[in-house]
């Protein structure tokens, strides 16, 4: 229960420079937090204490393997993570080129 | 080589030395998805990230001119038609889509499990070509100076 406490803090810590920071780029970086927070929460319910990977081996012993479903639904996660925060690393550029600026407090009026 | 763009010359030789085994080990974990932990999606990034040490050290313009980046855009949309293709020959010879037509192989060989190989290294090009991409694009982007906040 606990790491799962530890990871909702991790999520929180994204979510406090989601709101507080005004520098675009730490925004981002916050908002990847959250993405790694929501990613280690997946990947910590398939986790068993004492399992071995999900990969067959040539051992002939059986011994239970850890969940790999979350292991492939984290790894699609962490792809269409990546497209978004590329795509947000794109908008900041832009809004640099026309504003000047990364400050969200003073990027308001629209500028052409 | 002598061009005053990108890091120190210690920088540049290492990368010299480092690009080609760093793309050996990303085509090594891309070739053994089946046996051991990696596969398409870790082999393709350590692809790109070789492609992205060059870009590093040596700066945008060498890379562009180094590589062929129109032949690398073909390559990543090929990648994605060779997946199609390679599912669509399962319909015609099983029944069903990705299904495996060729030998499955002796168990733990490099050459078993069938279309996984070929599908891990179509998989494998694509997500190096459109990491690196991706990120050779914003790196091209022109920035003028402003007041960051």
């Amino acid at each position: 229960m606990t790491i799962y406490l530890l990871c909702f803090a991790l999520f929180l810590v994204g979510v406090y420079g989601l709101i507080t920071k005004r520098d675009l780029i730490k925004i981002i970086l916050s908002i990847g937090i959250m993405g790694y927070a929501a990613n280690l929460l997946l990947i910590l319910f398939g986790y068993r204490t004492g399992a071995i990977y999900p990969i067959l081996t040539q051992s002939t012993s059986v011994q239970p393997m850890v969940d790999p479903l979350p292991q492939a639904l984290v790894l699609t996660s962490i792809v269409i993570e990546l497209g978004t925060t590329a795509l947000l690393v794109a908008f900041a550029v832009r809004l640099f080129q026309k504003y000047k600026t990364f400050d969200i407090t003073k990027i308001r009026r629209l500028r052409g | 080589m002598n061009n005053r763009e990108g890091m120190t010359l210690i920088v540049k030789t290492v990368t010299r030395l480092t690009v080609w085994i760093i793309l050996l080990y990303g085509f090594y974990i891309i070739m053994h998805g089946h046996l051991t932990p990696g596969g398409g999606f870790a082999g393709g990034v350590i692809l790109a990230l070789a492609l992205l040490n060059v870009m590093l050290a040596f700066g945008h313009k060498f890379t562009g001119e180094w590589l062929n980046i129109h032949s690398l855009e073909h390559i990543e949309a090929a990648s994605a038609l060779l997946f199609l293709i390679i599912g669509i020959i399962g319909i015609f010879s099983g029944g069903s889509f990705l299904i495996n037509f060729l030998s499955h192989g002796k168990l733990f060989h490099i050459l078993s499990a069938g279309t996984i190989p070929l599908l891990n290294l179509v998989i494998g090009l694509k997500v190096a070509m459109s990491l690196f991409l991706v990120v050779w694009v914003l790196a091209g982007l022109k920035i003028l100076k402003g007041d960051v906040a």
